[in-house]
């Protein structure tokens, strides 16, 4: 596919529930009670339950890999975790928005930088992707 | 500080071999909210951080290392990069082996890069997984 640099692509928005929480937590092993237990999260000094930022993260690619079509396809994918996401036991949610442009083409490799919002604040900071676009 | 930039180099054995199967791929995908088809079935690839499962068992060598005195509910996750040969697949076997590559002290807590690499039991390099580990002690440990 032709790629340019400065292309954006299809935003995301992302509803973070203590039930996803608690699945990914069982998904991936990551049982720190800080996802899960506002009594645990409590007790070193948050106001809540946080979503893993290996879930934040897993769940931003797919910005990428829904525009590459192949999951395959990705090369590098590294992200800070600046801000954490908290995840309130409200039936509601925690929404954030990913966006995802495409910053450099090279050797058929698209580098793309990704942001993720929650409530206007970046919770991954120097996102980038990089995925195979030949 | 029990860890200190002497440790930087230092490598763990590889963990017990962890076979990829479909279903856990599937599950992980699950759990990410991801329907794509490519996660699903008997030849399904891993979503790309499915890599985190694998490097978290090397993560133990440093938990169970007792000069270093880290406790798992004490880290916070600082970054994460993941560098990838090959995407995991379904029927894959691995092992991932942990090595410390950078150690920085500020105050009570230390910034420690770890990465840990992922191969098939047959010597296959799949990806890499690096990560900064903050790490922080009690105040009364610390002087």
């Amino acid at each position: 596919m032709s790629v340019e640099v400065g292309l954006e692509l299809p935003s995301l928005e992302l509803t973070f529930t203590r039930t996803d929480l608690v699945r990914y937590a069982g998904a991936s092993g990551d049982f720190n009670p800080i996802h899960h237990s506002d009594h645990a999260a409590r007790a070193i000094g948050l106001d809540g339950v946080l979503a893993h930022g290996m879930l934040t993260m897993g769940r931003a690619l797919r910005v990428v890999t829904d525009w590459a079509g192949d999951p395959a396809k990705v090369v590098s994918y590294g992200v800070r975790f600046t801000r954490p996401v908290p995840v309130p036991d409200d039936g509601v949610g925690t929404v954030v928005t990913v966006n995802g442009r495409v910053t450099r083409v090279s050797d058929g490799v698209a580098t793309v930088s990704i942001e993720a919002l929650c409530d206007g604040a970046k919770v991954l900071g120097s996102a980038t992707a990089e995925v195979r676009v030949d | 500080m029990p860890i200190t930039d002497a440790h930087v180099g230092r490598t763990y054995p590889a963990t017990a071999p962890y076979p990829v199967t479909a279903g856990k791929i599937a599950e992980f995908a699950d759990a990410l909210g991801d329907d794509s088809p490519a996660y699903r079935g008997p030849d399904a690839v891993a979503p790309p951080t499915f890599a985190i499962v694998v490097a978290l068992a090397a993560w133990d060598g440093l938990f169970a290392d007792p000069e270093l005195d880290i406790k798992l509910s004490r880290l916070i996750h600082g970054d994460q990069r993941f560098d990838y040969a090959r995407p995991l697949r379904a029927g894959d076997e691995v092992v991932s082996t942990l090595s410390i590559d950078k150690v920085r002290a500020r105050g009570n807590s230390a910034f420690i890069t770890v990465s840990a690499s992922v191969d098939t039991t047959a010597g296959e390099h799949v990806c890499t997984s690096t990560s900064t580990l903050v790490h922080t002690w009690p105040e009364e440990a610390s002087a």
